[in-house]
């Protein structure tokens, strides 16, 4: 499901920019699975697949895998259409040390948002 | 070269709000009905911009907007420091009064978004009488805390990125990307710990409880407008409202937390008619 952040770099040069002295690594969970990335110099340079037996990462974003689905649509129903909206409806955990993600708040969230569709298509 | 003027003037004015002066710069346009916007934590009067300049809205109303002390290009107090700075309802209630004071407007229209969609439930509490008509946009009772406002100002983060960030979520995935960048910008240009002492009001100062009761439309119409991508005030929240005030509320589809700035031209197709209901 969040493999393919790995894929596309140079698509989104722009988004490294605003993250250009990041480097961390990060679970996203969908409970069913988990997906470790490393970011260096704002840039995805590795996804793994879990499932992990000793993962190492800074921070951790969870959340149902139907809730991810929701947030990866083209165009989002309100409430599933950014990960603040997702923790307010508490579908969403954030845990760890915050402050690489909160430090780059909206570099997270368009680097999440870059998996959706760039075409609108049947939703259901 | 020709440039395309806009029909905006600006103006500085002193205000003495709570025995303290306070520089306010404010922006206005049109003529007739005083049409008073407040703008959002954090932000500025600019979110307003469209409004300014819509002809049909210009024929019948003055819209004036002002910066509130600490935002865009008003001043922060004599003797100011970084980290002072928490509105209080009190404090928010009478740097309205005194700019409507201040400029004598004679029974206004007062439309604010946010901590003014808030507080405009304040004033129809306090000052029905002094109003045409109250307008509350993204408008709820109360807020209980569903982040971790203490990141919204801390020296080992950018206060603009992160409050940009903040900001840029609570608008529609719809609303069109340059309007959306621009509502954003005006977060990252915000005084550091500006949005987090307004969120002081919106999440704990500024809750209404039972004292909503008190609204008496027949002495002050009230209209609520909120955007269905808004999950900081959320469409339930205003209807939950609305009900107990005894009216309709509007929720307007497309739009999120900034309606006015982050998708005019959807948001006048909701505001026109309530206008024209007012005059």
């Amino acid at each position: 499901m969040f493999k393919s952040l790995i894929d596309d770099n140079e698509k989104r040069s722009q988004l490294s920019i605003m993250a250009q002295y990041l480097n961390t690594s990060f679970m996203i969970s969908t409970k069913e699975n988990e997906y470790l990335v490393n970011i260096e110099k704002g840039v995805v340079k590795n996804v793994e697949e879990g499932p992990f037996v000793m993962p190492s990462y800074v921070f951790k974003l969870t959340a149902p895998k139907n809730e991810w689905i929701k947030f990866l649509q083209h165009t989002p129903e309100p409430g599933s259409h950014d990960i603040i909206a997702m923790l307010r409806r508490k579908v969403l955990k954030f845990e760890g040390d915050l402050h690489p993600l909160m430090s780059h708040l909206l570099y997270f969230k368009l680097l999440l948002a870059s998996l959706r569709p760039v075409e609108s298509k049947n939703e259901n | 070269m020709k440039i395309e003027k806009e029909p905006i003037s600006g103006q500085y004015g002193k205000f003495k709000i709570d025995g303290i002066d306070y520089r306010i710069y404010w922006e206005e346009a049109g003529q007739g009905i005083p049409l008073v916007c407040l703008h959002t934590a954090g932000s500025d009067g600019r979110q307003y911009r469209a409004l300014l300049n819509d002809k049909k809205i210009l024929e019948k109303f003055r819209v004036i907007v002002f910066d509130m002390p600490w935002h865009g290009k008003s001043s922060p107090p004599e003797n100011a420091k970084v980290g002072n700075y928490k509105l209080s309802t009190d404090f928010y209630i009478s740097q309205i009064m005194s700019f409507i004071n201040g400029l004598e407007l004679v029974k206004p229209v007062i439309m604010g978004c946010s901590i003014g969609g808030r507080i405009i439930l304040h004033l129809a509490i306090n000052f029905p009488d002094k109003f045409r008509a109250l307008i509350g946009l993204q408008s709820a009772g109360h807020l209980d805390p569903y982040y971790d406002i203490s990141w919204l100002h801390r020296q080992d983060v950018h206060g603009g990125e992160v409050c940009g960030g903040i900001a840029y979520g609570l608008m529609a995935p719809t609303s069109p990307e340059s309007d959306k960048f621009e509502t954003m910008w005006h977060y990252m240009q915000g005084g550091p710990g500006i949005f987090k002492g307004d969120l002081f009001f919106y999440k704990f100062d500024g809750n209404i409880g039972n004292e909503i009761k008190k609204i008496d439309i027949s002495k002050c119409p009230i209209y609520l407008l909120t955007g269905e991508y808004d999950y900081s005030a959320t469409p339930e929240e205003t209807k939950s409202l609305a009900d107990t005030i005894g009216i309709e509320m509007i929720k307007m589809k497309n739009v999120g937390h900034f309606p006015m700035s982050e998708n005019p031209k959807e948001f006048l197709k909701y505001l026109h008619p309530v206008l024209n209901k007012i005059s």
